[in-house]
């Protein structure tokens, strides 16, 4: 049997929330006290005797140097191939090992704004504080070492020109030259930028962003707050706090007004589908109007089956398997962007079709019959985002990369509630608007 | 978010090819009821958060298609949501979207499965909603003639367009001679392209009934309440005779067979498929295939198994190194292999790679240490999937679809507990062997850019 997750009653006494049982109110986010200036959140679950970790570093593509596009991913990636421990350098077999005989995973991603790194192990003591003790020692002091850089660069690579022969890889790449302008996510990595990056620069990388101060620590399972505290110390204990001032950002400028053959590009592309994606700058996560967009959204590409994207594309035209549009908003950047492939002769009346619908959304707004739907969707659906110790890591990890309240998932469903038809329209014309578009069409044919 | 350039997602050492249900598949938090028209019920009761996985499967894949008809399971699956007598078009989809559902539907070669995830107290009005598609679909002419474009447009993103899903369905069609199992699941074009409405609507009729659905529903769940609603739901539906189903037995291969693929890549592939056991229901004491499961781990479960580090971290022969074998399922089973050229290496050093290591397993064995290894994370995993309320409906129900019980799950565990290095030793010398092999190579093109005028308009 399982033993019933134990619930700290929320103080919440809003009609929506009678969704949940009294056993089920949302689980809260406790704050451990910071180390090492790196800010660190719990959510005990008992439930099951295992415990999620998640460490996210400021360090993702943004800070490539155009020259050296990939150099943030391939310094997160290459962690696990080497590091040096107390008792000498653990080599990438050796890492491997270790995370399979502890019965623990472990993975590293690197996304535009940030590097992270996740630990899956079971929380019985002896197991979870190897599983810790690893993931602090690849964390501090992973060694990049020459022979090892210079396999993956020719591993990536290889990749890299698969990918070029992808459309959907193609398509993206070009998207977001187009869309991020001068903001270095307009860069992709190239043959020739990964072939510029050495040793040296991936232990420069290192040393200058994996610092405490650029670290929050997200817990989720089986520990207590002391417990919780033990494994932040751990995974900090051999990280600088802080290092010399990082040089700021580029502006992040909005996608300005221009005429379609500015904004749109059309890629010759031999394969049976043409591949289409439209978009622009958007908002960032922390923007007031992310709760009318998100709803708003919701009817236009972002609600599966029933969206009037998949509606008009699909439904009455049989154009697309798939098609929808989504914001990513980010903590400092943030897009909106629509797309769906159709066979190469049709791609003229499919873009047709997918611009006219986000025109008229963005000059109408929803219908109060759509707006209700989509509430009622998201408010009742609610529960399936955090329903599992996966899905609540990946909410707090978001919070607090956001820096949103830690409140946010009690207030979820009140925000969404209170969006009106007026803010969704209001918002949609605010931050999109159909002569800002950019356009590029992958592969079409007259 | 950017793509990272490395094939490296979170909890990677997940591929591991296990596929077994939690331990503790126990009386007390999971029930079995059959009623009068023959439907079959599990749930499984998890309270950790006030959500539910519903989900049908009917055992009708495309195994049990015939030629000239491939891909009628699909593209009915696709009808399912066009409307019955008293739901129209769309409207399913609207309603379970509007009580905050997930859902979908899926097809593969052994059956076809739906599926909605809702907050527990709308989960009468989705399994309402489903039951009444079990008898009544009513899709008109017109629908399906919309439906079958988009069917095409899926085959095109996932199979024309896709030079992996060209070798696979390659290979599958040339390893398999007589069991539909040489069918690609979505069909091949040209049955798409003359597929009728009566076709799909002959499918619903044969396939779809009670008795050869069961119903898997998981999470937070009173069991007994959940009998009565599908005793109400699912209850009012007549059994049928079900088709004969053919056993189709693959006759026994003789000899290498190779395919050759000519698609736009940039690096050659080589797939490596060789037939081999699976586990039969009532023969659940057969080492061989757990042995086939444990051998797969061994050289492909986690980062540092076999392939990956004489392949790619030591060779540096090929870039990815991929496994599979499943040991469960109705059809005849392939111990697959597949990897991609690393720069300036051929498709022969590659195999030539492959085959050095297996004859190093074949001849010399394998540690105790790796095997020790693998069961430690088959164990962990046990654990690990419980943190999925819907992983666990998938979990029983493809485990029911291939003929077993999920009563059976711990048993396989438990067996698998006892495999040693020398099992899994032997079944590496009897069935790797050539005789039974199919090998199929991507042999990349350069893409012909297509001319196209500016202004797509």
């Amino acid at each position: 049997m399982l033993a019933r997750t134990c619930i700290r009653q929320a103080l919440l006494t809003s009609v929506l929330l009678a969704v949940f049982s009294n056993a089920h109110a949302i689980l809260p986010i406790e704050k451990l006290p910071s180390f090492k200036g790196a800010q660190a959140y719990l959510v005990q679950t008992k439930a099951l005797p295992m415990v999620d970790i998640e460490i996210s570093i400021d360090a993702g593509d943004r800070y490539d140097p155009a020259a050296k596009s990939g150099l943030a991913s391939m310094t997160g990636q290459l962690m696990n191939f080497g590091a040096r421990a107390d008792k000498g350098v653990l080599s990438e077999a050796q890492i491997a090992d270790e995370i399979a005989d502890l019965g623990a995973s472990l993975g590293i991603s690197v996304g535009g704004e940030r590097a992270i790194m996740r630990i899956r192990t079971l929380s019985r003591k002896d197991l979870r504080d190897r599983a810790v003790i690893l993931a602090a020692t690849m964390l501090s002091a992973p060694i990049y070492d020459a022979k090892i850089v210079g396999r993956e660069k020719q591993r990536m690579t290889t990749a890299l020109l698969e990918s070029e022969t992808k459309p959907e890889a193609v398509l993206d790449k070009r998207f977001r030259k187009s869309i991020y302008g001068t903001y270095p996510l307009a860069y992709s990595p190239s043959v020739q930028t990964i072939t510029a990056i050495n040793s040296a620069d991936l232990k420069q990388f290192h040393q200058q962003f994996y610092r405490g101060e650029r670290m929050i620590i997200s817990i989720v399972g089986d520990v207590s707050p002391a417990e919780a505290n033990e494994i932040v110390q751990s995974v900090l204990q051999k990280i600088p706090q802080s290092g010399p001032a990082i040089s700021k950002l580029p502006e992040f400028e909005r996608s300005p007004v221009e005429s379609l053959s500015q904004r749109e590009i059309n890629i010759p592309f031999d394969t049976q589908q043409a591949h289409l994606a439209m978009g622009m700058t958007a908002i960032t996560r922390n923007n007031p109007d992310f709760f009318p967009l998100l709803v708003g959204n919701y009817v236009l590409g972002g609600g599966g089956f029933v969206s009037r994207l998949m509606s008009e594309v699909r439904e009455k035209r049989g154009l697309a398997y798939s098609v929808s549009s989504y914001f990513a908003p980010g903590k400092d950047a943030g897009i909106f962007r629509a797309g769906l492939q159709t066979k190469n002769d049709q791609a003229a009346l499919a873009l047709e079709v997918m611009s006219s619908t986000i025109a008229q959304f963005i000059a109408t707004g929803p219908t109060p019959v759509e707006l209700e739907a989509a509430k009622s969707n998201l408010i009742n659906g609610y529960p399936l985002r955090i329903d599992s110790n996966r899905k609540l890591l990946d909410n707090v990890s978001a919070i607090v990369w956001n820096d949103l309240p830690l409140n946010t998932m009690e207030a979820w469903t009140k925000q969404v509630e209170a969006v009106t038809l007026e803010q969704v329209k209001t918002a949609f014309q605010k931050h999109l608007a159909m002569d800002r578009m950019k356009i590029v069409i992958l592969g079409a044919k007259k | 978010m950017r793509s990272t350039l490395l094939r490296f997602s979170f909890f990677f050492l997940m591929c591991s090819p296990f596929a077994w249900a939690t331990p503790g598949n126990n009386p007390s938090n999971t029930h079995e009821y059959q009623l009068a028209n023959g439907l079959k019920l599990i749930v499984r009761q998890d309270n950790r958060a006030p959500t539910v996985a519903h989900m049908v499967w009917y055992r009708a894949g495309s195994i049990d298609e015939v030629n000239g008809r491939t891909g009628v399971a699909h593209v009915l699956e696709h009808m399912m949501f066009k409307g019955t007598d008293k739901v129209k078009s769309g409207e399913f989809s609207r309603m379970v979207a509007a009580v905050g559902g997930r859902e979908n539907a899926f097809t593969s070669r052994d059956y076809t499965a739906y599926f909605q995830q809702v907050e527990k107290s709308k989960l009468d009005e989705v399994m309402k909603l489903e039951a009444d598609r079990m008898s009544n679909l009513n899709f008109d002419d017109a629908e399906f003639l919309k439906e079958i474009q988009v069917v095409m447009e899926e085959r095109r993103l996932r199979t024309e367009d896709n030079p992996n899903g060209l070798l696979y369905e390659s290979l599958m069609a040339t390893a398999y001679m007589s069991s539909p199992y040489r069918y690609p699941v979505i069909g091949w074009m040209n049955d798409l392209e003359n597929m009728q409405a009566s076709d799909a609507r002959d499918w619903y009729r044969s396939w779809y009934a009670p008795n050869n659905a069961t119903v898997v529903i998981t999470g937070d769940v009173d069991p007994q309440k959940i009998l009565q609603a599908v005793e109400k739901y699912y209850g009012v539906a007549s059994a049928k005779t079900l088709p004969v189903r053919k056993p189709q037995l693959e006759p026994i291969q003789k000899g290498i067979k190779r395919v050759q693929v000519k698609a736009p890549a940039e690096n050659a592939q080589l797939a490596m498929a060789w037939k081999v056991p699976k586990l039969e229901p009532g023969k659940l004491d057969n080492p061989e295939p757990y042995a086939l499961e444990l051998l797969a781990a061994v050289l492909d479960g986690y980062d540092n198994a076999r392939l990956n580090r004489a392949l790619v971290k030591e060779q540096r022969v090929v870039n990815d190194v991929g496994v599979g074998y499943d040991m469960i399922s109705r059809g005849p089973e392939l111990f697959l292999i597949n990897v991609t050229m690393a720069k300036g290496k051929t498709v022969e050093q590659a195999e030539s790679s492959i085959r050095k290591a297996l004859n190093e397993i074949a001849k010399n064995g394998i540690l105790d240490s790796e095997l020790k290894r693998i069961k430690v994370r088959i164990l962990s995993d046990q654990i690990y999937k419980r943190d999925s309320i819907f992983g666990q409906a998938m979990e029983i129900g493809s485990t029911e679809m291939a003929g077993f019980s999920w009563r059976d799950i711990d048993v396989m565990l438990q067996k698998m507990e006892t495999i040693s290095p020398a099992q899994v030793q032997a079944v590496a010398k009897k069935y790797l062997v050539d005789d039974g092999l199919t090998i199929g190579v991507l042999d990349p093109q350069q893409r012909k850019s297509s001319e196209m005028k500016k202004g797509v308009q």
